[in-house]
C-alpha cells in the first residue's frame, strides 16, 4: 500500500521578485501576529492551551490549518496524480470526521478542561481511568510519533524555502526552525493558534483559487475525465490505481484516525464557550472542504495535461503543484499558494511542538508520579529540544525522516482512539483495556513499521500496518475490557462521571 | 441503547478484522474482503458517532434515522461501486463529470455528509448534546472538588 508522504524530493526554484515579496509579506504578518499573541502569554495554561479562551472561527480555522499540513499541497496532489483518485479516499472522511469528533469528544474534552483544569489528551486518558500508567504511555506515543511528524515538515518547509529563497535545504531547515521555534518558545499554543488564523485563511483562500485555475486549464471537469479515460482506465476508477482494499483501507485509517490526533483534539480544550460547539462541525467542514479542493484538483488536472500532450511527464510526482502553479497561474497566485504550503507546515510543527513539550513537561513527569513546578519555562526547554532534535534528524538523513514520517496518524490513530474515543463514551471500558489497546497500537505499528522498512517482512497488497493497529488496539480494548468488567464499576471518579454522562 | 451500539461497534471491528485476515490466509483476496471492509469501516465511523450522540442510554429519533440512512448511503455507494462493472474507459459514463462508480462513492461519501450531518449536530445541540443545565452541573461537581481537595 503506498504511503502517503508530506514532501519527499526537491521542488523547482521559484525565486521570482514576486514570489519572494509575497513570501516575505506572509513572513511579516506571520512575525506580528506571533509578537502579539506572545505578549499575553503569561503561565502553562496561556502556553499549551491558550488560556482556554478561544472563540469559535479562530478554534475551527487554527485546526483545519493543523490538520492539513503541506501534505494538503505537495504531497497529497502528487499521490493523486500517481495513483488516480485511489488518494482522495485519504481526504473523504472529511466530510465525516468532523461531526464524529464533535459528537464523540468535542463536549466532553472541553468539558474535561472546566472540571479538572486539564490541557493534554494523555491528561484526559489518566483522568478516566485514574491511571498513570495510562497516561505515561500515552505520552510515549505521542512523543514517538511528534517527533518523526515535526522532523518530516521541518525538512519540507526546507525544501519550500530553499525553492523561493534559494538557501540550500540545510539552510532552509534551520530558518525554517528557527521562525517556528521563535514564536512557539515565545507564545507557545496561544502565538500558534493566532497565526493559524492567519495562514488557515492563506490556505483556504490558495486553495480556492488554484481549484478554478485547474478545472479551466483542463477545459472543464467533464472534459479532464474524457482525456484520462481515454489514455488510463483505472486511473479514474472508484479505486485508482491502488484497488478497494487499499483505497478502503484509507476511509477506514483515516477516518477512525482523526479521533486520536492530539494536535488537533487537544484544541477542544481552549475553547472560551463550550455552548460555541454548536457550529464547530458545519465551519470545520466546510473549511476543510475548500482547503482540499488543491489537493484532488491539481494532481487530476496534472495527469490530463501530461496525457493531453500539454505538459511533459512530471520527474517526481511532488512537483505537480510547483509545476502546475508555475505554467497554469499567475505568479501571484503561486505566490499565494507557496505561502499556503508554508504556512501549512508551519501551523502543524506549532501544534506538534506544543502536544509534544506538553508530553515531556507535564504527563511523563505525572506518569512518574512527578510534577513539574514551572511548566511554562520548562514548556518553552522542551519546545526547543524537541524542534533541534527533529531538525538534526531532517537534516542528517532523508531516509530516516521517512521512516518516521510514516509512524505519524496511524500511531496516534491506534493509541488514542480507543482509550480516548471510546472510553470517554463507554462505562464499560476498563484500565487494563486500555492500557492493551495503548500497547498493541504502540507494539504493532512499531514492530510492522521496522520489519516493512527494512524489508523483513512485506503485508499483502492492499493491508497497512496502520489500519492493522488500529483494528488490533480497538480489539485489544473491547476483549480486555469484557475480562476484567468486574472492575469497571465503580472506577470512574464522580467528576469525570458527571462529564460522561452530561 | 448503548450496550447495543457497543455490540454493532464491536461487530462492525470484527468485520474490519476478518477482511484483513483474509488477506493473509488467501493468495487471491477473496472478493467480499473489499465489502466487508467497506461495511465494517463505515460501520465503526457510524456506531461511534451514534455512541457520542447518546445521552441518558437514548437518541433522538430524527439521529437515529440519520445515523442509520448515512450508514445505508456511504456503505451501500461501496458496496455498489465494488458490485457494478467497471466502465472508466473512452465513451464511459459520465455522472457530474466523473466515471459513474468514482461518483457514487465520492458524492456519497464525500458530499452528501457535508449538507447533513452538521445540520443535524446543530438543530439537535440543546436538546441533546449540551444545554445550560449540563454546564451547571459539571461547574458544580469541579467546585465540590475544588472544595474537598482544599478540606
Amino acid at each position: 500500500m503506498t504511503t502517503p508522504m508530506l514532501l519527499q524530493s526537491a521542488i523547482p526554484g521559484l525565486a521570482s521578485p514576486a514570489i519572494v515579496a509575497i513570501a516575505l509579506v506572509y513572513f511579516v504578518v506571520v512575525a506580528a501576529i506571533a509578537t502579539w499573541a506572545t505578549r499575553r502569554t503569561k503561565n502553562a495554561n496561556d502556553f499549551f492551551v491558550a488560556g482556554a479562551g478561544v472563540g469559535l472561527w479562530t478554534l475551527a480555522i487554527a485546526k483545519m490549518a493543523a490538520t492539513l499540513s503541506g501534505f494538503a499541497f505537495i504531497g497529497g496532489p502528487g499521490l493523486v496524480y500517481t495513483i488516480g483518485i485511489g488518494a482522495v479516499f485519504i481526504i473523504l472522511p472529511g466530510a465525516l470526521s468532523n461531526a464524529l469528533g464533535a459528537w464523540v469528544l468535542a463536549k466532553r474534552m472541553r468539558l474535561l478542561g472546566e472540571a479538572r483544569g486539564l490541557f493534554t489528551v494523555p491528561d484526559a486518558i489518566g483522568a478516566r481511568y485514574g491511571s498513570r500508567l495510562a497516561q505515561g504511555l500515552a505520552a510515549v506515543a505521542v512523543l514517538v510519533a511528534v517527533t518523526g511528524y515535526i522532523a518530516t515538515n521541518l525538512l519540507a518547509l526546507g525544501l519550500v524555502i530553499d525553492a523561493i529563497f534559494g538557501t540550500g535545504l540545510s539552510t532552509g531547515i534551520w530558518i525554517g526552525t528557527a521562525i517556528i521555534l521563535a514564536y512557539s518558545v515565545a507564545g507557545g499554543i496561544m502565538a500558534g493558534i493566532y497565526t493559524d488564523v492567519f495562514q488557515g485563511s492563506v490556505m483556504a483562500i490558495a486553495s480556492a483559487i488554484v481549484f478554478a485555475f485547474a478545472l479551466k486549464s483542463g477545459g472543464g471537469m467533464e472534459h479532464i475525465s474524457r482525456t484520462i479515460m481515454a489514455a488510463d482506465a483505472a486511473y479514474l476508477g472508484p479505486w485508482g490505481r491502488i484497488g478497494p482494499m487499499a483505497a478502503i483501507s484509507f476511509f477506514f485509517v483515516f477516518g477512525v484516525g482523526s479521533l486520536g490526533q492530539p494536535h488537533v483534539i487537544h484544541k477542544f480544550y481552549m475553547l472560551r464557550d463550550p455552548r460555541q460547539l454548536k457550529w464547530y462541525p458545519l465551519l470545520m467542514t466546510v473549511a476543510l472542504a475548500v482547503t482540499q479542493l488543491l489537493y484532488v484538483s491539481v494532481g487530476v488536472a496534472m495527469k490530463a495535461l501530461v496525457l493531453g500532450g500539454s505538459m511533459a511527464p512530471l520527474a517526481k510526482a511532488d512537483q505537480a503543484t510547483p509545476q502546475f502553479l508555475l505554467h497554469y497561474t499567475p505568479t501571484l497566485v503561486a505566490g499565494l499558494v507557496f505561502s499556503g504550503v508554508a504556512a501549512a507546515i508551519m501551523a502543524t510543527v506549532n501544534s506538534f511542538m506544543s502536544v509534544g513539550a506538553a508530553a515531556l513537561t507535564h504527563d511523563l513527569p505525572i506518569a512518574f508520579g512527578g510534577r513539574v513546578t514551572d511548566e511554562l519555562r520548562v514548556g518553552r526547554i522542551s519546545t526547543v529540544v524537541l524542534a533541534v532534535v527533529a531538525a538534526a534528524v531532517a537534516q542528517a538523513s532523508g531516509t530516516l525522516v521517512a521512516f518516521l514520517g510514516i509512524f505519524g496518524w496511524g500511531l496516534f490513530g491506534s493509541t488514542i482512539v480507543p482509550a480516548l474515543a471510546i472510553g470517554l463514551n463507554w462505562e464499560g471500558a476498563t484500565r487494563a483495556g486500555a492500557i492493551a489497546s495503548i500497547a498493541t497500537g504502540l507494539g504493532i505499528t512499531l514492530v510492522g513499521e521496522t520489519l516493512g522498512y527494512f524489508k523483513v517482512y512485506g503485508l499483502p497488497a492492499g493491508v497497512s500496518i496502520s489500519a492493522l493497529a488500529l483494528v488490533s488496539s480497538l480489539l485489544a480494548f473491547f476483549a480486555v475490557s469484557w475480562l476484567t468488567r468486574d472492575t469497571a464499576r465503580g472506577s470512574i471518579d464522580p467528576d469525570i462521571q458527571i462529564v460522561m454522562n452530561a | 441503547m448503548k450496550r447495543l451500539l457497543v455490540r454493532l461497534l464491536v461487530t462492525s471491528c470484527g468485520l474490519v478484522a476478518i477482511a484483513y485476515v483474509s488477506m493473509f490466509v488467501s493468495a487471491t483476496p477473496p472478493a467480499w474482503a473489499p465489502i466487508s471492509l467497506a461495511i465494517g469501516a463505515n460501520g465503526v465511523i457510524m456506531t461511534l458517532m451514534a455512541i457520542g450522540a447518546v445521552r441518558h442510554d437514548t437518541m433522538p429519533r430524527s439521529l437515529v434515522w440519520t445515523f442509520l440512512g448515512l450508514f445505508v448511503l456511504c456503505a451501500g455507494a461501496f458496496v455498489v461501486a465494488l458490485l457494478l462493472p467497471a466502465h472508466e474507459g473512452p465513451g464511459g459514463p459520465l455522472l457530474l463529470g466523473l466515471p459513474m462508480r468514482s461518483a457514487i462513492v465520492l458524492y456519497s461519501v464525500g458530499v452528501v455528509p457535508i449538507a447533513i450531518l452538521p445540520l443535524a449536530y446543530a438543530l439537535t445541540f440543546e436538546s441533546s448534546t449540551l444545554s445550560e443545565d449540563d454546564l451547571v452541573r459539571v461547574r458544580a461537581a469541579h467546585a465540590s472538588t475544588r472544595e474537598s481537595e482544599q478540606a
